[in-house]
């Protein structure tokens, strides 16, 4: 009887794997996504590396003769005189490739940039900054009387920098990044989402598509239908489960391929930029020194390994609960049309759930975050966003013993009614119908 | 000896009782008709032959033992509502069936071939069974119920769908599983061919066991003395000769005979007439109208619907 079992598993598993979408879906999505990190870091880096800006600067006002900072990608020289003629001059003999026009118009200062092919959008905004900097410090020393080197240093001292630092029961002290805690809570919240969405109602659709061919009859005069149950849910979870594994594999062996091939992407100052800044007050700055997880476990006020196994717990037995939900919906509609009305009280707590996710990453310890991370139908999700921020342990094991209470009832449930369900051809069963099922099964 | 014996089974859903106390026994190797009008409770019977639901009241035995899900292997079905997974190819299809069965996937292979090249169909093996013709589908999924080889062999409407040579083959295939010793339910509308092939049935209605039977026995019990003969045109018999005794139902004059309907009244033999008839004409064939099942299974449900409606 085993066996049977373990055969509708491994057809429900190899026809899955086997298709076309599956094949395209998992080489794809990595490629997808590493294509959607790099592509514009890349693109943005390949177009500023290659030019060298030469700018004319133009200033009517005088006050920033010569104090423009010059790069390895830009040159500026200074002139005075007619804006048109210089101009004009300037692009003819393709000395310069832009010119940079400072004026003051009576109501304060303006500026204009007049080039003739693309520049790089940094430029400007490396301009305008310099600029700011020389107006403030000029303002300063002409208007207050404030030398702007004393006014840095009093900025310096004023600077407050807020460290939050989460004390577990240990008396261990850990520094603790709230956004960085919500980025993580929201991923792996929407995560457990989208393998509820894709492949619950893959469960969904096989019952169905088993009924409505009528083949179900030939399978339940050979099995149980409980096992029929079990062997597809289980053959979907595996199929899920090996596109994710697949999934992770690719996406990390695509990032491993980009660094060996072009490490200065992960060196060039774009990218630096925008992870010293995610990673500054952290531990994670750490990871230069080597030991990932041990940052990682640093960081977090769960545990890593805490963090690994319950987004597991909740991501075998979210999918459970709504695969059996969703078998149960599957059995009892006649066809695919009439399935959303059956499908909607299943669908609805999965919707809160997501729904709330924003609220709840902002607010992990709320009435609300607290409530929906202890029901059943929502708990997968909410509190998947809540652990990154720290939950109490018997929150944490409550919300599991609950969910695990609420998958046998599920499995129960959906088992009467699956049995009845599928041999029920050409009718519509109202919500009566099914609960007398459910009495008298 | 009886390979099925059905007792006193009763199966009630919410609305209706689907069947009401029925009995009956399935000899071993023969074919067992079972018939009745739309909703009589056939489905529901060969489902519980199927363990695909159970009885509420009553049992079962299979073999002299009390039927169990081990059994399921020994058992091959032919539902009436037929359907295969329209994606998967042919072969692959028959031996995930064929090994749910209980069969080995190599013992299963082996057969499947065999079959395959019987049945014409081998060069389909990779195809998916959605680009098979519907005869084909039906081919496929007839060689999917017998290729384990079972001992009992239940068919819901086997023929439906088929073509007349695609019938006849099938035909043929029920009578050379029976001859090699396979015992066969076959619940069908099909009158004709149940007249043809089965040798004993059950009539059901509303849920209940109406007439049961061999055919011949059944035949026997409701013919009405009714008989048909013909007569060389030359010299027909004597209007005088047909009265209270030997009724006369209908005369059809044909080229060169015309063929004569009549009943015999109690008390009257149809040795007699024949003694007549052949004083008087020339007999050119002679023989005993039986009623056939269309009319047994006519006849018997409205006798019962009326008694029952009386009630």
């Amino acid at each position: 009887m085993q066996n049977k079992t373990f055969l509708i598993i491994s057809r429900e598993y190899t026809t899955r794997v086997k298709k076309k979408s599956f094949i395209i879906m998992t080489i794809l999505l990595p490629i997808l996504m590493a294509a959607l990190i790099f592509l514009p870091v890349l693109l943005v880096m390949h177009s500023e590396r290659n030019q060298h800006s030469r700018i004319l600067v133009v200033d009517d006002t005088e006050i920033f003769l010569n104090t423009f900072e010059e790069t390895d990608n830009t040159t500026y020289q200074y002139r005075s005189g007619n804006i048109d003629q210089i101009t004009q001059e300037a692009f003819s003999n393709d000395e310069f490739d832009c010119v940079f026009h400072i004026l003051d118009n009576g109501e304060g200062l303006r500026s204009n940039l007049y080039y003739k092919e693309s520049i790089p959008s940094s430029l400007q905004s490396s301009i305008e900054s310099q600029m700011n900097e020389t107006f403030f410090d000029r303002l300063l020393q002409d208007s207050l009387h404030i030398n702007p080197e004393d006014f840095q240093k009093m900025q310096d001292l004023t600077k407050v920098n807020i460290t939050a630092i989460q004390i577990d029961k240990d008396g261990n002290q850990r520094e603790n990044d709230a956004d960085m805690n919500m980025v993580i809570g929201m991923i792996c919240g929407f995560f457990i989402y989208f393998i509820i969405i894709i492949f619950a109602s893959q469960v969904l659709r096989g019952v169905l598509e088993e009924k409505t061919n009528r083949i179900v009859e030939v399978l339940v005069s050979s099995v149980k239908p409980i096992q029929l149950l079990t062997g597809k849910i289980v053959g979907i979870a595996l199929v899920g489960i090996t596109q994710f594994l697949i999934w992770v594999v690719l996406t990390s062996g695509i990032l491993f391929g980009i660094q060996l091939a072009a490490p200065s992407l992960f060196e060039s100052e774009t990218s630096t930029e925008m992870a010293t800044e995610m990673v500054s007050n952290s531990d994670l700055a750490g990871l230069a020194d080597g030991n990932i997880f041990q940052v990682i476990n640093n960081y977090f006020p769960v545990s890593f390994t805490e963090l690994i196994l319950s987004f597991f717990f909740f991501f075998v037995v979210g999918y459970l609960i709504y695969a059996t939900l969703y078998a149960a919906t599957g059995s009892v509609v006649d066809n695919e049309s009439d399935s959303q009305q059956y499908t909607m009280p299943v669908t609805l707590p999965l919707l809160l759930a997501i729904i709330t996710v924003p609220s709840i990453s902002t607010n992990p310890h709320g009435q609300l975050a607290i409530w929906l991370s202890m029901i059943p139908l929502t708990s997968p999700i909410s509190m998947m966003v809540r652990l990154p921020s720290g939950v109490p342990l018997w929150q944490l094991l409550t919300s599991m013993g609950i969910c695990l209470l609420f998958l046998a009832f599920c499995i129960w449930f959906a088992a009467k009614i699956y049995r009845v369900g599928i041999l029920m051809y050409g009718k519509k069963n109202g919500w009566k119908e099914i609960f007398r099922w459910l009495r008298n099964a | 000896m009886n390979i099925v014996e059905v007792q006193e089974v009763t199966k009630r859903y919410s609305h209706h009782t689907a069947l009401n106390k029925v009995s009956l026994s399935v000899r071993q190797g023969a074919i067992f008709g079972l018939l009745g009008p739309n909703g009589a409770g056939k489905t529901t019977l060969i489902r519980i032959l199927n363990r695909i639901t159970l009885p509420d009241e009553g049992r079962i035995l299979f073999e002299g033992h009390p039927l169990q899900n081990e059994d399921v292997s020994k058992i091959g079905y032919l539902p009436e509502e037929r359907g295969l997974y329209k994606k998967m190819k042919a072969g692959e299809q028959a031996l995930y069936l064929a090994q749910l069965k209980g069969m080995s996937a190599s013992e299963a292979k082996k057969q499947l071939k065999l079959k395959f090249e019987q049945y014409q169909i081998s060069d389909w093996w990779n195809r998916p069974t959605e680009e098979l013709s519907k005869g084909m589908q039906q081919k496929l999924q007839f060689i999917i119920t017998i290729l384990h080889k079972p001992s009992f062999l239940i068919l819901d409407e086997p023929f439906s769908g088929f073509d007349p040579i695609n019938t006849n083959l099938l035909k043929e295939e029920i009578m050379t599983l029976s001859r090699e010793g396979t015992t066969i339910i076959l619940s069908t509308h099909n009158m004709t061919s149940v007249e043809e092939i089965c040798n004993e049935i059950v009539l059901l209605n509303k849920s209940q066991k109406i007439l049961e039977g061999n055919i011949y026995d059944v035949k026997q019990r409701f013919k009405d003395n009714t008989f048909k003969f013909e007569i060389a045109n030359e010299q027909l018999p004597d209007a005088s000769l047909f009265g209270d005794a030997f009724q006369l139902i209908s005369q059809q004059p044909n080229e060169h005979t015309t063929a004569y309907t009549i009943r015999i009244s109690d008390g009257h033999s149809s040795n007699e007439l024949l003694q007549l008839l052949s004083q008087q004409c020339r007999i050119v064939s002679f023989a005993e109208v039986l009623p056939s099942m269309n009319d047994i299974f006519i006849q018997q449900v409205e006798n019962f619907n009326t008694e029952h409606h009386a009630e």
